[in-house]
């Protein structure tokens, strides 16, 4: 089972990404829980891929079953100048709260809300591979 | 995707006290009519507000970041903000972006009411 979106950047398309997890997630019997999760992480992965990616994006969802847990793996992939992932720093409330500046919550947002993330990134090609398994981890 | 564009409604409760009914998707669109609706009750003398996201599924950060500029907007005018209604995922992003330890978070409309009116009576 496998859903490969081409993207352009127009308002609100990270909704039509969101709908895939859901309709995804839902057929792996996802609880709704964990898709509604996977839902925000998709969309913030997309978000950043239409602020930084420079043009289309590709989102790619399919099922796995690593190890005999199912799970539905989510890819977001742009064409941007790429970061270091590194060095990406990790917001956090107390950096924000009296701030002028509330942006930059995306990755932070991933990591915390899925059950694996990948980022891969160079010049001209940043990708973003998320995992959420069916069940919480034992 | 019409079905995710934000419905608003607004409501004085009581003399300081204003409910914000919010069901959709709060992006930017949707933190801002949230605000818009906040700045309105704060210029009616609404100190404590209430926004309830029943009826919404899916957020993004932008938006929260909006929420946040409301909540800190308040806490300036030595207000309160409480949200009720929230999904276990909303719940755990409003925690991770931090507005959970300023404002209230209750499980529904009637729980709110009834904890905020307590507050207001002591």
């Amino acid at each position: 089972m496998e859903v490969v979106l081409h993207l352009p950047v127009v308002p609100n398309v990270e909704l039509v990404a969101a709908k895939a997890v859901e309709t995804l997630g839902g057929a792996l019997g996802m609880h709704q829980t964990h898709i509604e999760a996977a839902s925000v992480a998709m969309v913030e992965a997309c978000l950043n891929a239409m602020e930084h990616g420079g043009g289309p994006f590709t989102v790619r969802l399919r099922s796995d079953n690593q190890e005999s847990r199912p799970c539905l793996v989510i890819e977001v992939e742009d064409h941007g100048e790429g970061f270091d992932p590194a060095t990406a720093p990790k917001n956090s409330a107390s950096r924000v709260h009296g701030s002028t500046m509330k942006r930059g919550w995306g990755l932070t947002l991933i990591r915390e809300l899925m059950d694996e993330v990948q980022i891969r990134s160079g010049p001209g090609m940043t990708q973003v591979s998320m995992r959420k398994y069916v069940e919480r981890a034992p | 995707m019409n079905e995710e564009r934000i419905k608003i409604s607004q409501d004085l409760l009581s003399d300081g006290f204003g409910l914000i009914a919010a069901s959709g998707y709060i992006n930017n669109e949707g933190g801002q009519a949230i605000a818009d609706a906040a700045n309105k009750l704060m210029g009616q003398g609404c100190k404590t507000l209430l926004i309830d996201l029943d009826g919404t599924r899916i957020i993004n950060s932008i938006g929260v970041s909006i929420l946040l500029e409301i909540l800190e907007k308040l806490m300036d005018e030595k207000g309160q903000l409480a949200f009720c209604n929230l999904t276990p995922t909303i719940s755990k992003t409003f925690e991770i972006m931090g507005l959970v330890q300023y404002a209230s978070v209750y499980s529904d409309r009637e729980a709110a009411q009834s904890a905020i009116a307590g507050d207001a009576s002591v």
